[in-house]
């Protein structure tokens, strides 16, 4: 159930990449709260369920612990709540922390469903054109590695039966380690000798290499970087006609709510919401098919 | 039309005091199924590589190697790379990327082709293989025979125009072995693929080869059609080593010498047995063991994980001391499992086992493992640490704390008795698949276990090597030791192993004496007694049919 992640990387790549600076860099509450929320909904259905439920666990004190801090050490603001220390403790400190805090979270949402979407071979593939040394060696890392750990985790068990190093003493298991690891090395090389020379069984260091990538540029990318790039230029040109100028200190100024200005969030809000809503109209299809059926 | 043609071809490696290979002539016509057969170390893998230009070794070489009469030092290297295709042994080793989509493009990426028809040809190629299914995945999720699937279709996604295999199936198990086999017969067959293999498999590469090479020491011996190849080898020496890796059929045939047709498939065997021999009833012996049990397991339980299914489903069995017990099953039924639970690796959730009759969880620290069980893992690699055999045994010698003046009269005991002297300064990963295991099964022997554990210890070993390791087995099973051993290897069971189990969803279904157990299985079981059942019940190896044959006094 992943509508999303069935888009072109490309086209992934520029909405989180514009996205993740919105969010980052434009200090407006309303900004900040529709990438806080439209990252909430994204993780929501992107993350298993048990996933997600773990995540609150973090996020949630993370968030306070944000909050509560820039109001302690920032004793900016016109307006004081009451003293702490002899310090003023302002409302414009605290608002600014709680916003800071919403964009903190936001921000590491979404870099949690960046991480979830935009796999090894997505990045391989978009990087891959511009580096074709770079992303072969990316592959062939990421089929090395987990074979490493296994035969790693083999020996380790070989030894163990054959009554090596398996006492409970600490030095002994961190020596065992090292020698088991040594092994390794020497597996590595005889075995990337092996894999060399099927390489060069199979052509490579011919002259003329292409580059080859199961991902093709459908209709729907098309729309997808479309409806993107038109939402993202009018937040941007909010941005620059100064819509959305906000200002926490030294008092909060009053939030810009004139026709153009309620567009240009609206713009951001739908942006922000994007792949919730590609992901949840996925699944009434769906269900409606199978109704259907 | 002549594809390949050698002559006189020698080569000897940097340092070495002889020719790896020696003065060989070979002509290979297109659409040819050559099979290449020899003892491990007889040059066959030097011969497979120098006919692959880019792998061709360094070293002094002379003679000639032509391909579609171009001399190969005049073949063009885009031409080499996509015409001679070379599948090697391990099927890890040789894949180089990390999603099977892109190893099968890896090839044609080299060549150069453009990505529309490396999208149409990978795309055939996973049709024509069955790939299809598992395209999108990760190298590393696939198991051993759907990898090596893989490796052969990456290299026949080039279009090549011969297959060299060197020994391809030899780190499969025995399905999936004979599933890749057959998908070389539908290649040679359809595509008139002209394929040269070096195997151990011959039980199944025979009948359908067209020309069988049989190397000794660098030279060629033979070269004939496969069913004359019995014949020929029993005129230049009649205890020839390679006699025991020939198929059962050709086996039986040899040792009869009837004037007949030599047959090379059970069918064909079967002809043969009931054309010469009739049916005579025969009593099984009585097995007689020790009282003393080793080993027992009473129903249990084992997973991996707590969401994932259980493995072990209450298995329970009792093996006694001195025995030498063979568990054998399918693929993932759980016989590993099984073993790694009496060497106390995985823990069984329910259930219990003993050790001679002590509760494993009363063996604390090293104690199982000192002098009383050992394990030999099925991947001999993963026993060694050290760079030379000797320092490897050394280690093993520390760790149990013995002092140093004794440790080189212990090794030198156990390399006689496994004959590895001559192997005990060389780097483990230098030596070969048989020798491995020997000193593999050295080191786990010089902690002086009275229980020992085997995990498929004749995978990739030659047949020479297997009766070798037979003999050794049998030799310490009457200095008192239990063996117990996991194995795909029928053949090898039914020659060695005093009872026989078979294993399946996660419970023992039957176990037996072998000529009992065997005669009961009716696909689960050797050649020589598909062969025969008609005739005799019990017998299950070759010798025992040649015997009966021989008691039956030939022809009727």
């Amino acid at each position: 159930m992943k509508a999303f992640s069935n888009y072109h990387p490309a086209v992934e790549a520029v909405y989180f990449i514009s996205v993740l600076l919105f969010a980052m860099f434009v200090q407006n509450p309303v900004i900040e709260l529709s990438a806080l929320v439209g990252g909430i909904l994204f993780c929501c259905v992107i993350l298993k369920s048990s996933e997600a439920a773990g995540n609150i666990g973090f996020y949630v004190p993370m968030f306070f612990l944000t909050a509560i801090t820039n109001p302690l050490f920032s004793h900016n603001g016109v307006t004081p709540l009451f003293f702490l220390n002899g310090n003023p403790v302002t409302l414009e400190a605290f608002v600014c922390g709680i916003f800071t805090a919403v964009m903190v979270i936001a921000v590491m949402l979404w870099f949690r469903c960046y991480s979830e979407i935009m796999t090894s071979d997505k990045f391989l593939y978009l990087f891959g054109r511009t580096m074709p040394k770079l992303s072969l060696v990316l592959s062939m890392t990421l089929r090395f590695i987990p074979m490493f750990k296994r035969q790693m985790h083999r020996v380790s068990r070989a030894q163990k039966t054959m009554g090596l190093y398996s006492s409970k003493s600490f030095l002994d298991r961190i020596k065992s380690a090292l020698r088991v690891f040594s092994a390794m090395i020497a597996w590595s090389i005889e075995n990337s000798m092996e894999t060399s020379a099927s390489m060069k069984a199979r052509g490579y260091g011919l002259k003329g290499r292409t580059n080859f990538s199961m991902f093709r540029f459908y209709a729907e990318d098309i729309i997808l970087l479309s409806v993107c790039t038109v939402l993202s230029g009018i937040t941007v040109s909010g941005i620059f006609m100064g819509k959305t100028t906000f200002y926490y200190y030294p008092k909060i100024t009053e939030l810009n709510l004139s026709l153009y200005s309620i567009f240009v969030y609206t713009a951001f809000c739908i942006l922000s919401f994007l792949p919730f809503i590609i992901e949840v109209k996925e699944r009434i299809k769906w269900k409606y098919y199978i109704s259907k059926i | 039309m002549e594809i390949l043609h050698i002559e006189n071809l020698s080569f000897r490696y940097p340092k070495a005091d002889k020719n790896a290979i020696e003065n060989i002539n070979l002509s290979v016509n297109s659409g040819e199924f050559v099979a290449v057969c020899g003892e491990s170390g007889c040059g066959k893998t030097t011969l497979l590589k120098m006919i692959k230009k880019e792998l061709s070794p360094e070293g002094e070489k002379s003679g000639k190697i032509f391909y579609k009469n171009i001399s190969q030092n005049d073949l063009d290297d885009r031409k080499s790379a996509s015409e001679i295709g070379y599948v090697m042994q391990d099927p890890d080793s040789q894949t180089v990327t990390d999603k099977v989509w892109h190893e099968l493009a890896f090839g044609l990426e080299n060549l150069g082709v453009p990505a529309e028809v490396i999208r149409r040809r990978t795309g055939e190629m996973a049709s024509y293989f069955g790939i299809h299914n598992w395209f999108r995945k990760k190298t590393d999720e696939l198991s051993g025979g759907q990898k090596q699937l893989l490796n052969l279709a990456a290299v026949m996604v080039m279009q090549p125009k011969i297959l060299i295999l060197d020994e391809p199936t030899s780190r499969l198990d025995p399905i999936a072995a004979s599933d890749f086999i057959s998908t070389l017969q539908k290649l040679n067959r359809e595509l008139g693929l002209t394929i040269i293999i070096a195997e151990h498999r011959l039980e199944e590469i025979f009948p359908i080869a067209d020309k069988v090479l049989v190397m000794d020491s660098g030279k060629v011996l033979l070269c004939d059609a496969p069913k004359n190849i019995g014949k020929e080898l029993r005129k230049i020496s009649e205890t020839h080593p390679m006699l025991l890796g020939l198929p059962s059929a050709v086996r039986i045939f040899n040792s009869l010498s009837i004037p007949d047709e030599c047959p090379l498939t059970v069918k064909e065997g079967r002809d043969f047995l009931e054309r010469h021999f009739v049916f005579k009833e025969t009593l099984a012996k009585e097995y007689v063991h020790n009282e003393k049990t080793a080993v027992e397991l009473k129903n249990v339980w084992f997973r991996y994980e707590k969401d994932l299914p259980d493995i072990l489903r209450g298995t329970s069995l009792k093996i006694y001391e001195g025995e030498f017990y063979c568990i054998l099953g399918g693929n993932g039924t759980g016989k590993t499992t099984t073993l790694n639970v009496i060497s106390g690796l995985n823990k069984a959730y329910r259930g219990k086992v003993f050790i001679n009759g002590i509760s494993i969880k009363e063996y604390k620290g090293n104690s199982l493992y000192r002098r009383l069980l050992a394990c030999l893992p099925q991947d001999p690699q993963t026993v060694f640490i050290k760079d030379n055999v000797f320092k490897d045994l050394c280690e093993l010698l520390k760790a149990m704390d013995i002092p140093k003046s004794e440790r080189n009269e212990k090794i030198t005991a156990i390399a006689e008795r496994t004959g590895i002297t001559h192997l005990l300064e060389k780097h483990p990963y230098d030596l070969s698949g048989g020798e491995q295991q020997k000193c593999a099964l050295a080191k786990i022997l010089l902690s002086e276990p009275r229980i020992l554990l085997l995990d498929e210890p004749t995978k990739g070993l030659d047949a020479c090597s297997k009766h070798t390791l037979g003999e050794l087995l049998s030799e310490l099973k009457r200095g008192g030791l239990t063996i117990i051993m996991v194995t795909h290897d029928v053949e090898f069971a039914a020659e060695n192993a005093d009872r026989c189990a078979l294993f399946f969803d996660g419970e023992i279904l039957s176990e037996d004496i072998p000529e009992k157990f065997f005669s009961e299985n009716n696909f689960y079981t050797t050649a020589a007694n598909r062969m025969a059942r008609g005739l005799w019940k019990n017998a299950v190896t070759c010798e025992q049919v040649i015997r009966r044959c021989l008691e039956n006094g030939g022809e009727t």
